[in-house]
């Protein structure tokens, strides 16, 4: 694939060279296809094409979506640039990575901050991420698109619209089944506002835009709600065609950082705000540790797995939350083991799945549990992956053929896999 | 290894224009914390672990760095959680602080569950993440942001 695209363009731009040169550069381009192919780990392909190769396992925090034709799209930061590649054999071979910002910007990569893919039905490539604009815990909310199939990406747009150089970090984006994308993060506008009338403002706040064509326009900022934990990921799922519900750590308190649910509409209305876990973990400090949400079979509950270290409960746990009766329930602490983290959950058909990291001591540990009566009983836990070098939090990604496992690791590379075929290393 | 890392950062430091702070940082190893409870052997010291990404963090490390002004002695040492690719900025941070022309470490490794277990392996990770440890290293650990009351608590000197 990318012996396609990338000789068709090259052919085009050095018509006028030498054939000398043009055959240098074809032979070039092939062997570097070639190769890519078959190196499994940044290393390798470093070793093979300097330290300076673009690639998605050599990328920070990639993200990942399939569209409807099965082909794989993920995203990447890497040397101030996001990067789209896609693949058309399951993550086996990339093609060639496409810059999205020209200008380089300092794109965040970590676990709890990576930029987001979202493809639409009619093959829009929308994407977000945070760029960090100083070491202050500032930010801005960056939004860019691709209606060409990922060939070129539009002019990256901030899309916080306050003007402040504050935090606005820890963007999410969703696309609901009516076409409406929503864009949530992380927001400190009101801290700093505040603060300037010598009041104190625990935290942060969650604020969102939604765009209703695919990213060309968006509506103002509507704030969820004040006193937001600065520092975790937020986790998006579906409510009805138009809404989405989400859920994220919140300061309960002052002191207490539990997780708070609500429901929120196009037009900035929000709903059904509750209290989603009670574990009182009361900490004055950054977790770094963001909870995972999916539709469980009844369209008004919600798989919920979470981190806390709180008083009453220490470790992963799973409970499924009733937007009806605001209450959780079918509680399990999935794994109290100390160094135990970042669950991500993804329902398949009737067949729930929750994976997360655990380390022993001298590895990491890809962990997995299965349910297939909706979070009623859950399959002993299983090592699908055992590493001995650094991982990024690992993702479950649902796709029409299946759930896939979405790792970058530094020994194995980035790991795409369906579930199911995975072969425990 | 550790002294070619230590020795390549001052070479570093020497190269790069505008330098201005002093450069303490040490690469923190899965072997650096014995290290460092060799150079406390037999007295008490605390540990304070940060990262640039934390924002109580920086409450933590202006206690510290006014703790450290007034008593340059206070066996204290610091550890960011960050790579050491981002090494500048942690020393910017630190130099803001009043920190920089004292011990401190930053993480060598992405490994960083290693690097946690190597330390404590009942710390989540969670920051800023403080230990006091005794005389004999017996030790009590501390998440969120220090109090001045709690340094004194082990350290009353601080509250006189």
């Amino acid at each position: 694939m990318l012996r396609i695209h990338g000789l068709a363009a090259l052919t085009m731009r050095t018509f006028l060279m030498t054939s000398k040169s043009i055959a240098s550069l074809l032979l070039s381009l092939i062997v570097a296809s070639m190769q890519l192919a078959h190196a499994e780990n940044c290393d390798e392909l470093q070793n093979q094409f300097g330290e300076d190769v673009i690639s998605v396992h050599c990328g920070g925090a990639p993200s990942a979506a399939v569209d409807a034709d099965g082909r794989l799209w993920v995203t990447f930061v890497q040397d101030k640039h996001v990067y789209v590649a896609y693949s058309d054999d399951q993550g086996s071979t990339y093609s060639q990575a496409v810059r999205v910002n020209d200008e380089p910007e300092d794109a965040e990569f970590n676990g709890e901050n990576r930029p987001k893919i979202v493809l639409s039905s009619r093959g829009d490539i929308l994407l977000s991420w945070t760029t960090k604009t100083s070491s202050n815990f500032t930010g801005l909310i960056r939004f860019s698109r691709s209606e060409d199939g990922g060939k070129h990406f539009t002019k990256p747009q901030t899309i916080n619209d306050d003007g402040l150089h504050t935090g606005h970090r820890f963007d999410s984006l969703y696309l609901t089944q009516s076409g409406n994308l929503y864009l949530t993060w992380i927001d400190k506008r009101d801290m700093e506002a505040t603060l300037a009338r010598d009041e104190s403002y625990p935290g942060a706040a969650i604020y969102y835009a939604v765009s209703k064509d695919y990213g060309k326009t968006f509506s103002d900022n509507y704030r969820v709600s004040h006193n937001s934990c600065e520092c975790c990921r937020i986790a998006v799922a579906p409510q009805g065609s138009d809404n989405v519900a989400i859920l994220w750590r919140q300061i309960y308190d002052s002191q207490i950082r539990d997780h708070a649910i609500a429901v929120l509409s196009p037009e900035g209305q929000v709903s059904g705000m509750d209290r989603a876990t009670v574990d009182d973990w009361y900490i004055d400090a950054c977790p770094h540790h963001g909870p995972s949400m999916v539709l469980a079979q009844n369209d008004d509950q919600y798989h919920m797995s979470w981190f806390s270290a709180g008083n009453i409960h220490k470790g992963i746990y799973y409970a499924r939350y009733d937007l009806g009766s605001a209450t959780s329930s079918h509680l399990l602490e999935v794994d109290a083991t100390p160094g135990a983290g970042h669950p991500s959950l993804a329902m398949h058909g009737s067949e729930l799945k929750m994976v997360w990291k655990g380390f022993n001591g001298v590895q990491t540990q890809l962990k997995i549990m299965r349910s297939h009566d909706d979070g009623e009983t859950w399959s002993a836990a299983e090592d699908l992956y055992l590493s001995d070098q650094a991982s990024d939090h690992p993702l479950l990604i649902n796709t029409d053929q299946g759930v896939y496992l979405s790792w970058w690791t530094a020994q194995y590379g980035y790991i795409f896999k369906e579930i199911a075929n995975v072969e425990v290393r | 290894m550790l002294k070619f890392v230590k020795a390549a950062f001052a070479v570093t430091a020497l190269l790069s224009v505008g330098q201005v702070h002093a450069d303490n940082i040490q690469a923190f190893d899965s072997q650096s914390f014995a290290q460092i409870k060799e150079e406390f052997a037999g007295k008490p010291f605390v540990l304070s672990l940060w990262s640039i990404d934390c924002a109580p963090c920086r409450v933590e490390l202006k206690l510290l760095g006014e703790i450290k002004q007034q008593q340059p002695d206070f066996p204290l040492v610091v550890i960011s959680t960050d790579l050491l690719d981002d090494r500048e900025e942690a020393l910017d941070i630190l130099d803001s602080y009043n920190l920089a022309e004292f011990e401190s470490w930053m993480f060598a490794d992405a490994f960083v569950e290693r690097l946690r277990f190597s330390i404590d392996p009942l710390w989540h990770g969670e920051l800023p993440r403080s230990y006091f440890f005794a005389h004999d290293h017996s030790f009590e650990s501390h998440s969120g942001v220090l109090s001045e009351q709690q340094l004194g608590k082990y350290f009353p000197q601080l509250l006189e």
